[in-house]
Parts: structure tokens; sequence; C-alpha cells
């Protein structure tokens, strides 16, 4: 069968930094093909490129024997790929139906088109891919998040007539069936679809082929049928997967913190203790209660009801600054490393000793040396390389930007680390580092609680694991009879009842 | 996302050799004294010393305002109230001082306590209610102005102190006191900016407020201080106005609101908040303040004056921009 | 009953939401604090609804309404606009130095004003929208050196304005309507058909999320760009009102727009930041601005302090629809 779409040495650079590095492949018509890769790998350029968003600096691209070099969305959706993306990519105060046809909504140029015309042809589209649950005018930031995504694809699959580009399409799905069945109606007609996902279960049900991406590179395709995961995964990271690590034994440290009957967002009345020694592993599905337990002990978001004693005294914990001044201190590494986490104007010295700015007097008056000085050991702590300390964050990799995160958390001296998914996105070294950080905060008499989305991170660290359902705790599973998949049963809820969907828990 | 790989480690060294900041304040005062040493051919009596001493004088008041501005914009914010807070200074220290030197020793106090008082209420309005600095400081200038008009029923009276008069005519070694306040304060206000716990924190702010709020920085405490010292410096340049004219008018502010953001912003800062040093921004209002006085020398006419100095904000912003440093760099990179 | 008239609670906290949001999104907030203030006006001043004192209000209005309607286009789009004290400064002085009699030339002049505002505002959208120049700081530049221009073409103010634009065009239609009124209105026309085009609604979902309408297949650099040149046009309709109003020229005209512009599109509730708000909102907004400044002196208000008043009501109109606006939308999912 001819290809569809075949990229040919694919790279782009953004100034000094290489983000796709020579990517070759091919889409058969009628195909659904992965592409599987860490994050960073360089999936999200590749998606960008294919739609138009940033352009390559190399490299071609041949669509049905031409060239697709698309300047914009628009350009791209006009050749017939049309991308639905990780991000999504709705106008939150606009209708459905106006978001389904953005940017030609209307079909008059200067004369508006009747609202119920609009409607209708919206409505149109959303029957045509099944969507019945949707009204056309709904609001798209009244949809919970699992239908904005629906409305993100539909309208990738609304305009694809080549190559539909799906980014991670169910991280917001609970359930696969819908999306998959639309593929397979698009495949029949001849269109092409390139899925990436996480999911490797996911993945090996719906595409035939797989395209791994390594460090920007395309690494090789393969056909998914002949290759186990393990040899997927090998690919993916370069060399085989880290050994597990030795056992810990059962803390029984010092309770340094506890909360008692916690109410807040998503989680109703939850008992958790930590004690020194121990790493306490919160497993969960997406969206029971994880992001919300983890704000309240970081003191970004104020707990509705319930206690939380740290050091045997009740904090209110009522800001990020009043949680780390509690007495043994509690530091928190936010999800969105990005967003909520670094200064990417400053330098990494700097953003380490910002918890020291924040915390303590630090003297009158700094400079870039002193600061390099006074990061050094946190630094060292979590192996970033002092040549690194002097650098503006924002030019580091995702793994060391992690790591003067980390560092900043060990220099505001806190016993209590709270860490939302540290290691995710990072590579396999970073990764490793950040494991031996871990175990030597606790060694030294601190505990860690830490959200993990990968299961076997959680087996390979934690004392014990703490598994959220519906804001609640389902299950505590202890080190002895920790294995992925008593973690993934709990975290299906107590009764091995499916997943609640999303939108109906909101 | 995070989909960018790392820089190769020896793109990065020669990268960071070539500090945008250094380059931008060195081409700042490069432009000064280009434009000085050239202003000889418009009048032979230009381009020594004693034009730089002029221009240095000249430029204090607005480099001492800009200092707050500059605060306040490295917090992603804007203060558009200073015009009024420079007349409540001036209008305030003629009034109380009234041409006599008893009581100076609290009357400036005071005067800077309560300019930084509604630097206070700024700042509330834009942390605790959330108001856009724009609106907040626009409408709190509207406010203050109209209740100085009221205080002095449309015409200041009195004078300020007559040691301040003196004082802003004295030499000291030599050179004019105002230009020993000029480098003193240059030089507090970059320590405070660039190498203080202090600065850090606002640049933090100004970068990434939700990751400066995460990391335990009090925010809001240092958003409402910043545009305390923003009122506070616009008092302190109104009580310096006013005793250089020997008295206070009801518009005297209004020649240093707009050229305060332009100085701050001709000197490398960046609009958006989180990045800037003070030494550019002192850069910025010589530059400005040297323009104006070539111009005038020129005698050309005001219209002219006006047009070359927005240009000059105009190139500037363009010349500074980062895509012009990162492509600078993408070459002397590549040369190595 | 039975189900299908009884309303579920999602329903009728889902219509709630609706209202409120609708409010929150219009321009009724000001509509009402509007006509609550006419009402106030009439009542201190009788007088207030002569036919004179309508007319004379409406044309005191008109070119800051027009200024304010023009801002709105670029703040919508999450962009700032400094120029407008420049570009009307410019197309005043132009308009009073380019003499052109009668009803033909008011039109051709009025051509030119348009040209020349587009023109300026086509400049900052290269410059903010291609070049990448941040908006606040560009347009200080090019408001500046609009300023200077106009001091190129007159000194100090002065000119001449056709009798027909002073006479004619400051009237009433049938004595009863004052064209300046007729203009507002044609201006909320405009706008209610405007924001349902493509264009339109383009300008609103770059002002709300960026990134989101670039990936949704939005050009949003033309998008940028038209909002400056729109806005362009709206302040050289205002530069032409002013100089039929004035009767002269002055190249400091647009000077006191400067901040009166952003007061009346705040205080119309359009979001700073973009994304939320609309031309009619600001039209009323400059509306209510200047007919405070009426209530107050008819109130025996000193002309004093009516910067307090004026300064407090801005504060109060921003926070008031930013807690309107919160109560909408945090119903959802509650």
């Amino acid at each position: 069968m001819g290809q569809l779409l075949a990229v040919q040495d694919l790279a782009k650079r953004y100034g000094a930094t290489v983000a796709l590095g020579g990517v070759t492949m091919g889409i058969r018509a009628g195909e659904v093909h992965a592409i599987l890769g860490e994050n960073g790998a360089g999936k999200s350029t590749l998606v960008k490129i294919l739609s138009g968003v940033v352009q390559p600096n190399d490299g071609t691209m041949l669509l049905d024997g031409a060239p697709h070099t698309p300047a914009s969305i628009f350009a791209a959706r006009g050749a017939g790929v049309s991308t639905a993306f990780q991000e999504l990519s709705l106008i939150p105060h606009l209708s459905v139906a106006e978001n389904l046809l953005l940017p030609k909504v209307s079909r008059g140029r200067f004369w508006p088109e009747r609202r119920a015309s609009i409607m209708q042809r919206a409505a149109a589209i959303l029957a045509e891919w099944e969507i019945t649950d949707i009204a056309p005018d709904a609001m798209i930031e009244d949809l919970p998040l699992a239908q904005r995504q629906r409305i993100e694809i539909t309208r990738a699959l609304s305009h694809a007539t080549r190559l539909l580009v799906l980014d991670e399409p169910t991280a917001a799905l609970p359930d696969t069936s819908w999306l998959f069945r639309q593929i397979r109606r698009l495949t029949e007609r001849g269109v092409a679809v390139m899925y990436i996902s996480h999911r490797l279960s996911e993945v090996r049900e719906i595409c035939q082929r797989a395209t791994i991406l390594r460090n920007g590179a395309s690494i090789e395709t393969v056909d998914l049928a002949g290759v186990d995961d393990a040899g997927i995964f090998a690919m993916m990271v370069g060399h085989a997967p880290a050994a597990p690590r030795s056992e810990t034994e059962t803390a029984t440290g010092d309770i340094l913190l506890e909360t008692r009957d916690l109410h807040v967002g998503a989680i109703k009345g939850l008992n958790l203790t930590l004690r020194a020694g121990e790493i306490v592993g919160v497993a969960a599905l997406e969206g029971q209660g994880q992001q919300d337990l983890f704000q309240a002990l970081g003191g970004v978001r104020k707990r509705a009801s319930g206690d939380i004693i740290v050091g045997g005294r009740s904090a209110p914990l009522g800001t990020p600054g009043k949680a780390q001044r509690t007495a043994p201190g509690i530091a928190f590494v936010p999800e969105e490393r990005k967003a909520d986490g670094i200064f990417d104007n400053l330098t990494a010295a700097t953003n380490i000793v910002m918890a020291d700015f924040a915390s303590r007097s630090t003297g009158a008056f700094v400079n870039a040396r002193l600061e390099r000085n006074r990061a050094a050991k946190s630094a060292e702590r979590v192996a970033l390389s002092p040549r690194y300390l002097g650098f503006e964050v924002g030019n580091l990799s995702g793994g060391n930007q992690q790591k003067v995160l980390l560092a900043r958390a060990l220099m505001t001296g806190a016993k209590i680390l709270i860490l939302f998914d540290p290691a995710r996105g990072v590579d396999v070294g970073t990764k490793q580092s950040i494991y031996a950080m871990m175990d030597d905060f606790v060694a030294n008499g601190g505990t860690i609680l830490f959200y993990s989305s990968e299961l076997t991170e959680l087996v390979q660290l934690s004392t014990r694991c703490v598994v959220l359902y519906n804001g609640q705790v389902s299950a505590e599973v202890s080190r002895a009879d920790m294995t992925e998949e008593r973690l993934l049963a709990a975290a299906h809820g107590p009764a091995r009842t499916p997943p609640t969907p999303l939108r109906e828990a909101s | 996302m995070s989909d960018q790989t790392a820089i190769p480690l020896e793109d990065t060294r020669k990268a960071q050799r070539i500090s945008p900041t250094v380059v931008t304040v060195a081409t700042i005062y490069g432009i000064v004294a280009l434009m000085i040493v050239a202003s000889r051919l418009v009048s032979p009596s230009f381009g020594g010393l004693s034009q730089l001493e002029t221009i240095l004088y000249l430029s204090s008041f607005l480099v001492f305002c800009a200092f707050g501005q500059g605060l306040v914009i490295l917090v992603r914010g804007l203060d558009l109230s200073i015009a009024s807070v420079i007349t409540v200074g001036g209008v305030l220290s003629a009034a109380l001082m009234d041409g006599s030197n008893a009581g100076l020793f609290y009357v400036i106090p005071a005067i800077l306590l309560a300019c930084a008082l509604i630097g206070v209420v700024n700042g509330i309005g834009v942390t605790v209610f959330n108001v856009p600095p724009f609106i907040m400081t626009m409408a709190v200038g509207i406010i203050v102005y109209s209740l100085c008009l009221g205080f002095t029923g449309g015409t200041p009276r009195g004078f300020p102190a007559p040691v301040l008069n003196d004082f802003m005519g004295s030499r000291f070694i030599g050179i004019p006191a105002p230009v020993w306040l000029l480098i003193a304060f240059a030089a507090m206000g970059t320590l405070v900016q660039s190498f203080s716990p202090f600065g850090r924190k606002l640049t933090a702010v100004g970068n990434n407020p939700e990751a400066a709020y995460v990391a335990g920085l009090p925010s809001r405490r240092l958003t409402v201080s910043v545009y305390a010292i923003s009122a506070a410096c616009a008092g302190f340049t109104g009580i310096l106005l006013a005793s250089y004219a020997n008295g206070a008018t009801l518009r005297m502010g209004d020649d240093y609101l707009l050229p305060s953001i332009a100085a701050v912003v001709v000197g490398g800062s960046s609009i958006l908040g989180g990045k800037g040093t003070f030494l550019g921004t002192v850069g910025g209002a010589m530059l400005l303040t040297t323009l104006a006085t070539i111009l005038s020398a020129l005698g050309i006419g005001q219209g002219w004056k006006t047009i070359m100095e927005g240009a000059v904000i105009l190139l500037a912003l363009i010349l500074l921009r980062d895509t012009v440093f990162d492509s600078l760099r993408a070459v002397l990179v590549r040369k190595d | 009953m039975t189900d299908a008239t009884h309303p579920s609670v999602a329903e009728t906290r889902a219509a709630r939401r609706v209202t409120l949001r609708h409010i929150a999104d219009s321009a009724f907030l000001i509509i009402v604090i509007y006509l609550v203030m006419a009402v106030v006006y009439v009542a201190v001043q009788p007088s207030a609804l002569s036919a004179y004192s309508i007319e004379s209000l409406f044309n005191n209005s008109l070119p800051l309404m027009l200024a304010a309607a023009g801002a709105t286009f670029v703040i919508l789009q999450g962009g700032f606009d400094l120029s407008v004290a420049g570009t009307i400064s410019l197309v005043n002085v132009v308009i009073a130095t380019t003499p052109m009699e009668g009803p033909g030339g008011a039109l051709a002049l009025l051509a030119l004003a348009v040209a020349l505002g587009m023109a300026v505002g086509a400049i900052n959208g290269i410059i903010v929208a291609y070049l990448r120049i941040q908006a606040i700081a560009a347009t200080l530049a090019t408001m500046i050196i609009c300023q200077g221009i106009a001091l190129l073409i007159l000194k100090a103010p002065g000119g001449m304005v056709s009798d027909f634009m002073v006479y004619e065009l400051t009237a009433s239609l049938t004595d009863r309507v004052p064209y300046a009124l007729v203009i507002a209105a044609l201006g909320v026309v405009f706008w209610t058909i405007y924001s349902r085009t493509d264009a339109g609604r383009n300008l609103l979902a770059v002002g709300q999320d960026r990134k989101a309408a670039a990936l949704s297949g939005i050009n949003v650099q033309r998008t940028e760009f038209f909002s400056f040149v729109w806005a362009g046009a709206f302040y050289a309709l205002a530069a032409y009102m002013l100089a039929a109003q004035t009767s002269t020229g002055n190249p400091s005209a647009g000077e006191p727009f400067l901040l009166l512009t952003f007061a009346a599109v705040a205080l119309g509730g359009t979001a700073f930041g973009g994304g939320r708000g609309g031309v009619t909102a600001s039209l009323f907004g400059a509306a209510t601005l200047m007919l405070m400044q009426k209530v107050l002196f008819a109130m025996g208000v000193s002309s004093f302090y009516t910067g307090v008043i004026q300064g407090m009501i801005m504060i109060t109109a921003v926070l008031f629809s930013a807690a309107v606006h919160h109560a909408a939308s945090n119903r959802r999912g509650a």
C-alpha cells in the first residue's frame, strides 16, 4: 500500500535548542499509526509541524506525493490534515457550535449568519460523530473536561479528509469506545490517523504500527504485533529499564504530619499519617482528588474542614509560605513545573535560593556568586551539576528544571516533602537522581508524600501506598504486598466496579 | 510543553558569556556617550563634561520617579498615579514648610509617608481587590489630583524650605548636589533591584506570579510595598521639583508620567515584568534627557522634537527585542 | 405534576446562570447605570430635558464615546492602545487645516480623516502584531510621534472647520434627535452586527485565550492587526466630531482623551486583558462618564472634587463587573 504521509529528516530548532533532530517515517492510507516516546522526545513538536503551528528548519513532508508545507493550522486543514491537541484548543466563553466551526463560524463574511442556522449546522456535525449528550449551544466553560475533549476531537474529525492527528486524545476520556468507533469509521474511508498516547494498551488495541521517537529523532517504525512492551520500552529509553531498588524497612519514626477527617475540593474525609523515614506513595486514576490533597498540604489550597497536624500541632497552612514555616516544615513541588514552579528568567541558583529569601532573612545583599555558593549544597543532593547554576532556568532541560525545583524544596530545610509527580516527563538519568534524593531524604529523618501517574514508580519507591478513589482512601497497600496489579485494582474503586466517568462525578 | 531537549553544554556556555542585560545597559550608555560627543557638532559649548553635568542634573528628577515606576513594572504593574503624587509632594512641601527651615526633618518624612500611603492604596486595590493596575492607579491618580485641587483651591500656596532651594543650587566638590544625590540614588537603587533578596523576590513575582506564590513568597505584601515605594519616590521627586522651582504648581507632575514609563522601557526592562535593571533605567532617563537638550539646542520646533522622542523610544523597543539578542547570540555562537 | 413540566434543580440553576451571564457579558449593567444617572440628572435639573441641553450633552459626549469605542477593539483582544491621544490630535489638526466646505467637503474630510486614523492604526498593528513589541510601550511611542506631527501641522490652536460641520453636524434631526445620538446609535448597530461576524468573534476569542484561538485556526496576528486599524478609524471619527464640536483645531486636542478613554472602557465593564465586553458597553461607559460630570455639577459638588467621585466610580465599576462575572461563571458545576 502506498504512503499517505512521508516524512524525511524533519528537524526543528528553537535558537540553540534542538526540539526535533531528524525524524523519518511514513503513514499509510487508512492506517492508525502510533507515535511513542518519553516526554520531551519530540512528539508535540512533530504534531505542531504537521498541523502548521510551527515550520520546520529542515526536512520534507509529502502528503499524497505532494509537498506538505502548511503555514498555518488553516492551511493544514485545507490539505486535509487536522489535529486534536493535547492542551485543548477550545475557547471557553464560546458555544460548542462556535468552537466546532472556528475560525469560520458564519457563512457570510460581512453579514452574520443567523444563530439558529449556525446551531443547526453544528448539530449536524455532532450527530454525524455520534455525540448525543452535548447541546450545540452549551458554553464550553460549563462542560466537564471529558466532554470538552470530545468536542476537541470532533472538531478535528470533521476536518480530517486525509490525516487525523490525535495528541493524547484519551487523557480526559474515561472510555475509549466512542473514540475508537469514530477512528474506525474514518479509516474505512482511507483517512490515516496519527495516534499519540502514553497508554500502551490503548495503542495496541487501535494501532497497527508505531514509530518510536527518542531525543527528537525517530528510532524505528515497528509492527505492533511483532514486538512486546519491554522491547518498545527499551527503544523509548535507549537502554533496559533500571533494576528494582533494594527493599526499604518499614518506618517507625515520629509522626510528622497527620490529617484528620480532611475535606478539601474532591477530598472527602481523609485520614493520613506521615512518619519520619517513610515514603508514602499516592496512587489514583485521574481526578480522584489527588491534586486537591497535595495542594492543601502544600498550603496552596485552603481546606474546607478537618485538621492538618504538623509536628503535633494543628496547622492552618493558609499559604505555601506558612506551610514552609511550620515546625518541621512542609515543602511542596507542584504538578505544573513551568506554570507554578520555575522562574525562567532567573538563574538556577536564584531559583534554588529563592526558598531562603522566602523563609528567612538572608543578609542585605546578594550576588550571583553568593547565590551559586549557597545553592551548591542543595544542587548536589539532587545531582544537579554546578555548572548549570549560573544558567537561566528557562534554558535548561525539563529534567534539570525539575532538579532545580527539588533543590529549592530541600533548601527550605523542611522535613516534609509533598511531591506531585516529581519524575514526570524527565529522562531516565534524572529519574534515578530524583529517586536517590528521595531515599536519602527519608533516611535522614524526613518524610515524603508523593503522587505518581506511573504505577511502576510507586511500586519501586513507596514504603507504603495510599490509593485514592472518589476523594477517599480505597486501600492502603504495604510494601510487602505491593504490586502494580494490586494498586490498579484498588484505584478502580473498592468494589472493583468500572471507574465512574468524570462528568457524572462533577 | 517541556518538549525541548537540553541545549548542548558548549553552546550554552558561549551564549551565556554575552549576557543580554549587560549588553543592553552597555548599549544605552554607549548611545548616551555618543550623543553627548556628537552634540559638539550642534554647539561648541556642548560635548564636554559640563554638558554631562547638566544632563545628569536634569535627568535626576526623572530618575527618582522612574525607580519606583521600574519596580512596579518589574512586578507586572504600572503606576499612572505618579503624576498626581509628584504634585502632592510638591504642594505639601510648599504648604507645610511654608518658606521656613523649621521642622524640615519631620515634614519631609511626613510627606513621604503620606505619599507612600497613597501607594499602599494602589497596592491593596491591585492585590486584594484584583483591579487592573492601569485602572487602579489611574483612578487613584484622578482622586488624588482632585483632592490637591480642592486642598489648594486651584492655586498652590507657600514655598519649600530655603535650605532645600539652596541645596538644589549648591555644589559639592565641584559637582552639583542633585548630581551627587542622583549617583547615590542610582547606587542604592541598583543594590535594591539587582543585588538584594528583595529585588530577587520582586523579579520572581514579576517573572511568574503563580510560582512565586507556590514558592512561599509573600506576593501581596511585596506588591503593595512596591507601589508604596513608587509613590514615595514620586513624592520625593515632587519635593525636589518644588525646591528647584521654589514653589509648586498643580501640573508639575504631568511631564514625568509618560517619560517615567519610557525611561524604564528604553532602559531595557520588559513592560511585561520580571526583567529589568535600574542602571538601564537611569541610562534610559539620561538618553531621553540628552535627546531633549540636543533637540532644544538645535532650535528645531516642538513638533520635530516630539517626533524624535517618540522615534527614539520606538527604535529602542525594536532594537532591544529579545529576538534581536537571540539572533545575535546565534551568530556569535556559530562563529565560535 | 409530571417531570416534564417540573424543571429539575440543575435546569433552574442553568437558567439562572444564563441570565447572570447575559448581564455580565452584555452592556446591560452600564445601560442601567446610565439610565439611573439620567433620571437623577433630570430630577436635579429639570431644564436638562430641553432640546438644547440634550443636544449639547450628546455633542459633548460623542468624541469620548467614539474614542472609547475604538479603544475597545484593541482591549478586547487583550492589547492596549495609548495612541488614542496622538491620533485624535493628528486627525483633528488635519481637519482644521484642510478647508473643504459644504456637505461634499465634509464627506471628503471624513474619508480623509478615517483613512488617516486607519493608517496610524495599521502602523500600530504592524509594530505590535508582526514585530511583536509590547503594545503599551509601542503605542506610547506612536502616540508621541503623532503628537509631534500634529505640532508640525499646527503649532498652536487655530485653523478652520467648515460651517457645515460646525453647525449642521452638531444639530438635531428634525430638531428633535441630535445627530450625535444618531451616530452613537449607528455605533451600537455596527457593533451588534460586527460582533456576530467571524472577525468580531475572533476578536473576543483571541482575547480569551490566544493560544487556543491560534490552535483553532484563527489568524491571531491578523486579528490583532485589524483591531488596531478599527481603533484608528474610530479615533479619527472622534477627532472629526471633536473638530465639529469645538470648531477649531488643537495640536494637543487628544491629550485629555488619554486617560478618560480607558476610564470609559473600564466603566463599561470591558475587561482589561481581553475577552469580555464590547463596543456598546464602552459607548455607554463614556456617555455615563460625561453625564456624571453634569450630574455632579447640577448637584452642586465643587468641580474641584468631581475627580474624587469619578475615580471612586471607576474602581467600583470594575469591581462590580468583575463580581457579577465571577458570580456568573462560578455557578458552573457547583
